[in-house]
């Protein structure tokens, strides 16, 4: 699962930024995969709406919101949209990533999620049973060095104009925050208009696009 | 949401996406941003939003004609007056015009960014865009002092107000979340009804006339968006401005201003 671009949403930024979250990826580091992953049942979503801006379903995963832990009974209980899953587990064995346990309960790893938090769940089935191996938490948004650009470089482009400079500077935030003002040569197509608006994309598949919204803070 | 569009950019074979993640925080402390004629008018004038708007040409040329609240204040005597502004840590909006948003206009805001103010924007193309857009001038004396007095967007209710609605929801108020169904899904508050905010002119009859709506998302935006729609139409309504998150018992984890 490799992806170019490096896609991990960290709520501070989204809630500043506006909308939406979304699952992460990369920085995620593969667990041991099971042997034989099991197929998804047909009818039965293994990915959560949200989680699939960024991700596709993939055998042997589940991704959606956590909802809540028992330790009595070892299980975990999932909402993918709007179905519920329950994954038991074995609490020596369940390995987890991106989950920083709770100091006062340092067995019980899973009980520092919060409710809502977007994770991953890789499991195998038996008899319809499903048994997660290993749960992965979205982690902070990280965005690769050589994908980014400085104030600045975005200030030296913006000096030379569009074409000069040849780029399309996009402004991801909500419109109401776009038309307070914006960056000069800005366009705005907010995140979540994304697909309504992908016409107002170059042609030119190789143009520099370069997105920019209210920052990490 | 940068990071998510280009992503998404790239999923269409996009090759040369690139983020500019330190954005607006960073961009702001050493320039000025720009908006349109417009905008100006609907997203700073009509809707009474708190904001500095000055006039940077010469006064006698101010006076024949000018944007309605705006401040006369040559760009030449802006340096000079900087003293007279409200202190930057309150981060007032100052929008600048000059005739046609050229060099008037830019040496203002330059000195504005440089004394340290963060929301300093200019008016493209100027007085002249304001008026090939046919929009009204204003005439006679303009305010020769600046002032600014920060007040709650039309329409916000307060947080401790809207709290205390959630807890106890009077049987003639709703509270309506206008966030997508994927949001909601995490978690949505008692009692309240969904809506997104995408699909709420075409689901209009579902809000009752008769009942007091409060409209949330998860940031303000979206809510301040769905109250501009339900007022237009002629509903009693207020919109929570605040950073919410919900968890799926429908309790408020966490609440603060924007």
């Amino acid at each position: 699962m490799v992806r170019k671009f490096i896609l991990q949403g960290t709520l501070a930024v989204l809630l500043a930024s506006g909308h939406y979250s979304a699952c992460l990826a990369a920085g995620e580091e593969k667990g041991a995969a099971p042997a034989a992953p099991p197929a998804p049942a047909p009818g039965k979503p293994t990915i959560a709406k949200i989680c699939s801006n960024c991700h596709e379903a993939q055998a042997g995963s589940l991704r959606g919101n956590f909802d809540g832990v028992a330790y009595k009974t070892q299980s975990l209980q999932l909402k993918i949209d709007e179905a519920t899953e329950i994954i038991k587990f074995d609490k020596a064995s369940l390995k987890t990533l991106n989950i920083q346990p709770d100091p006062e309960k340092p067995d019980e790893i899973l009980r520092s999620l919060k409710k809502g938090k977007e994770i991953r769940v890789e499991y195998t089935e038996k008899d319809g049973v499903k048994f997660a191996t290993l749960v992965s938490a979205k982690p902070p948004i990280k965005v690769a060095p050589e994908k980014q650009l400085n104030t600045v470089e975005v200030e030296k482009l913006v000096a030379m104009g569009p074409e000069a400079g040849k780029y399309l500077l996009i402004d991801a935030r909500p419109a109401p925050r776009f038309q307070e003002g914006a960056i000069s040569t800005a366009i705005n197509i907010p995140f979540p208009a994304f697909d309504k608006m992908a016409g107002k994309l170059p042609a030119d598949k190789g143009a520099l696009i370069i997105y920019y919204c209210a920052g990490f803070t | 949401m940068s990071p998510n569009s280009a992503g998404r950019a790239e999923k269409l074979g996009y090759t040369n996406v690139k983020v500019y993640h330190e954005g607006l925080p960073e961009w702001t402390k050493r320039n000025y941003l720009v908006l349109s004629a417009q905008f100006l008018k609907e997203a700073w004038i009509d809707k009474d939003i708190a904001h500095v708007l000055l006039d940077v040409r010469p006064a006698a040329e101010a006076e024949k004609g000018f944007i309605k609240g705006a401040v006369t204040m040559p760009a030449d005597k802006v340096a000079a007056n900087i003293g007279t502004f409200p202190p930057k840590d309150k981060k007032p909006p100052v929008i600048i015009y000059d005739q046609n948003g050229g060099e008037a206009a830019k040496a203002a805001a330059n000195a504005l960014v440089g004394a340290g103010y963060t929301a300093v924007s200019i008016v493209t193309g100027g007085l002249d865009a304001w008026t090939a857009a046919g929009y009204n001038l204003e005439s006679g004396k303009l305010a020769d002092t600046v002032t600014y007095v920060p007040k709650p967007r039309p329409g916000e209710i307060a947080i401790e107000d809207f709290k205390k609605l959630v807890e106890t929801t009077p049987a003639d108020t709703l509270i309506l979340d206008v966030r997508n169904q994927d949001e909601a899904n995490a978690g949505m508050l008692k009692g309240a009804k969904l809506i997104p905010d995408e699909e709420l002119d075409s689901r209009m009859a579902e809000v009752p006339k008769d009942k007091k709506i409060i409209t949330h998302c998860s940031t303000g935006v979206r809510a301040e968006m769905a109250y501009h729609k339900l007022k237009d139409k002629g509903y009693n309504v207020n919109f929570l401005n605040a950073k919410i998150e919900i968890d799926s018992d429908g309790k408020i984890t966490a609440i603060e201003k924007p």
